[in-house]
């Protein structure tokens, strides 16, 4: 079984991506592991992809995006992320893997995923949803249930498909969907990748919900799964062996909600410690804190989430700019000065 | 295991650090009443709050770190504090005393940043929630006053009305209104509270409790030990750092030395360690005391090798690092491996030789092995007093957090915890000697040996004894009239969470109020912030029975010997049972259990519910001395290796 596994994520990403990739070559030497990077690396930081944890990169403006600059610019750092996994996705399925994986950067394995693999003899699609049990606390209630109602069912830091049959056709549709709808737009009922996969059981057939406690395992359930270690040393997740953890919100936001819901059960506590030396350990002083390429138009001005939004909403826009990036005279940028939407030379 | 430090050794740690003309100048009243000054310190100063030194604030320190207790900050700091990577602040009377020796011509190379002014704080805005008036009324009925003086000595000490402190000034400092509400908690648990600057606990009763928002974090006190964790890297930067900064002294000075022998038939014996037994406080250290005095008095030449400053693990070949030599009893400095092995010949054909690794913390496998070839020694004993040869964290304690039993080495808990890097290097250092020397190993209790044998690379016919380290020896008990009264529950020595302090102090405090029972603790230093009966008992060299001496006096009935690691040998359990004491433990505590098992002295519980549900159902109570009618026991202690030597 030929298995591609990969990530999606910007070089402020590249130490969490390096974690992750460091467990799976761990666990699954004979993966082929491929690196989506949605960005373009920082001056004073050298990027030699040959000595990373990964076996490939490809870079999204590659991916053969129609009219790639101005796709990009309609998203901000996190919706064009996660909008890129769809064309590789896609692509990945006839690149002669039989089963293909994405995990977000800050996912970790702490053992092999082969009962993921087993699954995938029969199953085409497999999704992994927030939650597996029901809250009853009212403010678990609030914090996860409603949440996953907001933002989508399943979580979309991991799934998994056959390259064949449903799993591929799975793949074109999503590939369909983010290259046009992968927005931060609750309102609309769109969460980026995941609200779409709202769909997927009802659009799929051999779709598997895995219902396995190990898999996934991240603040937004730990108030329904408990943690032990046993004798042997293995990591239990309500007695399954813990596959692995998304550790989602590293930094004050994510201990805060951590420590709320997994309160005295520690060695929740002893995984994290155990990723924050990790991350700490693979983070290159030489990438700026929350460095994205394409958060700046050509001559530097940082670019606002409402500039995205106009020229998303506007297709004469898009059409007069087909590159909003460029900040010569006479291109978006000018035009955002004319219309006051941003300080400068109007061009 | 550990013994309380003496205070003469208290005073030779404090003297590294002391500043005598700064405390006479500072406080007159000591120079004026003409009391030594270091003595003053450690004796009342401490206490007092007065500083040691321009360079520590004790007041400062102790307030930095609530957990210390009643101890002495600045011996704390020396010891172990700048270990644990905290931080002192220098005297206020540090920069004025730095100037004034300045001005008197006394030039130091080193001095105080300049005060930096602060900028005037802008006025406090008005607090929103409700007037002060209906907040009072409604703090009010919720507040525990006499939680709020025994958390707050300072307002206690000032006379300031509780509730006003707490409303006004109280919580903005992050002061609990009752020991089940925390401040801090509940402003990180609701940022949207913390946002409008209200009061949290107002917030809490208008509004939160009645929303399901809880009080504050429960996340028991593991969490605060990971939070304290420091990398091992960071461990081993601090003990390069400062082995680098050890002197050797030339090899004439250790030829010279090793020339003066008292076996004219060349005898000898050699232990390594992970520190000089002579100067370092102790299990191990009292052990290898036990031992030296032992070949001394069989004639005996006795070099005990360690490493100068503290070593974490096993050193790698690469690390090249000086090796402290005491030679029979007295420190002679620290010289170049390549010198000691230099200075060592074979003895004469007949000579009795031999040696015993009690740990080899800080040493190299190569550099014992050629040490002992050098003394034409290859026949010895290695001791496990803890498990360093299976594993870097030698106490088997994943993370500090829980006893783990050496899980194999490739196991995810291993991956988690912050000795996993490290435990191939310390196995694989053990191998070698294991493969190059003549090794007997040597457990203290057979629950190590199983444990040890289940779990080591060492050759499965690796010769083995067992040898405890103290046994019981029956006596009549000391005619004391039965006491009336409520069981009486102790917990001994350090409160620290690997000897189980925090399920102690959690049982006292839930059974405070309880008749039935009554609750001590038994040590050399009291604790900060508990409610239940403390009694001074220090054990030194010279007063080794004054704990068994403590509980027999005392009448105490049961002692909570609850242990969160593997103890190899445990001398508490021991001495309690020679007190007839009854003992409650849990399952993983090693010796402590066995003994309690095998030997009949209490019960081994699966666990703190179980430990709660003996109190609260009273069936503890079967323990008390009244109904036990318990045996009596002394001590013998054992000489160690010299115990296992044929013909000794």
């Amino acid at each position: 079984m030929k298995v591609l596994c990969f990530s999606s994520f910007t070089f402020s990403y590249l130490n969490r991506a390096r974690v992750l990739y460091q467990t799976l070559r761990k666990f699954h030497p004979d993966w082929e592991l491929a690196a989506l990077i949605t960005d373009r690396p920082p001056l004073g930081f050298h990027f030699d992809a040959a000595r990373e944890p990964f076996d490939r990169v490809v870079w999204a403006e590659d991916l053969g995006i129609e009219a790639f600059p101005g796709w990009l610019f309609k998203h901000d750092v996190v919706e064009a992320c996660t909008a890129v996994k769809g064309p590789f996705l896609h692509q990945a399925c006839a690149s002669g893997a039989d089963i293909v994986i994405y995990l977000d950067p800050d996912t970790a394995l702490f053992a092999p995923l082969d009962p993921l693999i087993e699954r995938l003899r029969t199953a085409e699609i497999a999704l992994t949803p927030h939650l597996l049990d029901p809250n009853t606390d009212r403010a678990a209630i609030l914090d996860h249930d409603l949440s996953a109602s907001r933002t989508g069912i399943f979580n979309l830091g991991f799934v998994a498909v056959r390259a064949t049959g449903e799993g591929a056709r799975f793949a074109a549709w999503w590939n369909d969907r983010l290259l046009d709808y992968c927005y931060d737009d609750i309102p609309m009922g769109l969460f980026v990748d995941q609200r779409w996969c709202d769909h997927v059981p009802a659009l799929f057939s051999h779709v598997d919900i895995i219902r396995d406690p190990g898999f996934n395992v991240a603040s937004w359930n730990l108030s329904q799964r408990r943690l032990a270690i046993d004798g042997q040393g293995a990591i239990l997740v309500n007695g399954s062996p813990l596959r692995f953890w998304h550790f989602t919100k590293l930094g004050p936001t994510g201990d805060v909600m951590t420590k709320r819901y997994a309160g005295d059960n520690y060695p929740v506590y002893e995984i994290w410690r155990w990723y924050k030396d990790q991350v700490t350990a693979a983070t290159d002083p030489s990438i700026p804190t929350r460095y994205w390429a394409y958060d700046q138009f050509s001559d530097g001005t940082p670019i606002a989430r409402a500039h995205r939004l106009v020229y998303r909403e506007r297709p004469d826009l898009q059409a007069a700019f087909p590159d909003p990036f460029d900040a010569r005279p006479g291109g978006f940028r000018s035009w955002l000065a004319r219309e006051g939407l941003i300080d400068g030379e109007v061009g | 295991m550990a013994d309380e430090a003496s205070l003469d050794h208290v005073y030779r740690i404090l003297s590294t650090a002391f500043d005598a003309t700064f405390y006479r100048l500072v406080y007159p009243d000591i120079a004026q009443a003409g009391i030594e000054p270091l003595r003053h310190y450690a004796d009342a100063g401490w206490r007092e709050g007065r500083d040691p030194t321009a360079w520590f604030s004790t007041r400062a320190y102790r307030d930095a770190n609530p957990d210390l207790g009643e101890v002495d900050p600045f011996h704390h700091y020396l010891t172990a504090g700048w270990r644990e990577g905290r931080s002192p602040e220098p005297s206020v009377h540090g920069a004025p005393y730095l100037w004034r020796q300045a001005d008197a011509g006394h030039a130091t190379d080193w001095g105080f940043d300049r005060p930096r002014t602060r900028p005037p704080s802008p006025p406090r805005p008005p607090v929103p929630g409700p007037g002060p008036d209906a907040a009072r009324a409604l703090v009010e009925p919720e507040f525990d006053t006499d939680f709020y003086l025994w958390a707050n000595r300072d307002i206690a000490e000032l006379g300031i009305e509780p509730l006003n402190h707490f409303l006004h000034t109280g919580w903005r400092e992050g002061r609990d209104p009752r020991r089940d509400f925390s401040v801090s908690d509940y402003l990180e648990l609701n940022p949207d509270v913390a946002a409008v600057g209200m009061n949290p606990f107002v917030h809490w009763l208008l509004a939160g409790r009645a929303e399901g928002r809880v009080a504050g974090y429960d996340l028991g006190f593991r969490y605060q030990v990971l939070q304290r964790l420091e990398p091992m890297a960071d461990r081993l930067a601090l003990a390069a750092e400062r082995a680098a900064k050890v002197r050797t002294k030339p090899a004439n000075i250790l030829v010279e030395a090793l020339a003066g022998r008292r076996s004219a038939a060349g005898d000898l014996h050699i232990t390594f360690s992970h520190d000089d037994y002579t100067t370092n406080v102790g299990g191990v250290q009292l052990c290898i005391q036990r031992e030296a005095a032992a070949m001394a008095a069989l004639g005996r030449d006795h070099l005990h090798l360690h490493p100068p400053s503290h070593w974490p693990i096993v050193r790698g070949s690469g690390d090249v690092a000086a090796l402290g030599v005491v030679w029979n009893g007295k420190p002679i400095g620290a010289f170049p491996a390549v010198d000691l092995i230099a200075a060592l010949k074979p003895g004469p054909a007949k000579a009795r030789r031999g040696f015993a690794i009690h740990n080899l913390l800080g040493h190299a496998p190569d550099e014992v092995i050629a040490i002992l070839g050098a003394a034409g020694m290859g026949a010895g004993h290695i001791w496990l007093h803890d498990f360093t040869s299976l594993c870097a964290g030698y106490h088997l304690m994943r993370n500090e957090v829980a006893d783990c039993g050496a899980p194999p080495p490739d196991s995810p808990a291993c991956g988690l915890c912050v000795y996993g890097p490290y435990r191939a290097a310390q196995v694989a250092a053990h191998a070698r000697l294991f493969e190059a020397l003549d090794l007997t190993v040597v457990a203290p209790s057979r629950s190590t040996y199983e444990l040890w044998r289940a779990r080591t690379t060492a050759p499965a016919d690796q010769p083995h004894l067992i040898a405890p380290l103290a046994r019981l020896v029956p006596r009549e008990a000391t005619a004391t009239p039965a006491r009336q009264g409520p069981l009486r529950v102790a917990f001994l020595g350090m409160p620290s969470p690997h000897k189980g302090w925090p399920a102690f102090r959690d049982l006292a405090e839930r059974f405070e109020d309880d008749p039935r029972y009554e609750f001590l603790h038994l040590a050399s230093a009291p604790v900060k912030g508990i409610r239940f009966a403390f009694h001074k008992v220090a054990v030194t060299a010279k007063r080794p029975r004054a704990m068994l001496d403590a509980l027999e006096t005392l009448g105490i009935d049961v002692a909570i010997l609850w242990s969160l690691c593997r103890e190899t040998f445990s001398f508490t359990v021991h001495e309690v049972a020679a007190a007839g004491v009854a003992i409650l433990t849990r399952p993983d505590s090693g010796n402590i259990a066995a003994f309690t098992d095998e030997g009949g002295h209490g019960r081994v519980l699966s666990g703190e519910d179980e430990l709660f549900g003996l109190f609260e159902r009273g069936e503890v109570l079967a323990l008390s001395r009244a109904i036990r009618q318990p045996a009596h026991f002394d001590l013998a202690y054992s000489a160690l290796t010299v115990d296992l030597l044929e013909g000794a």
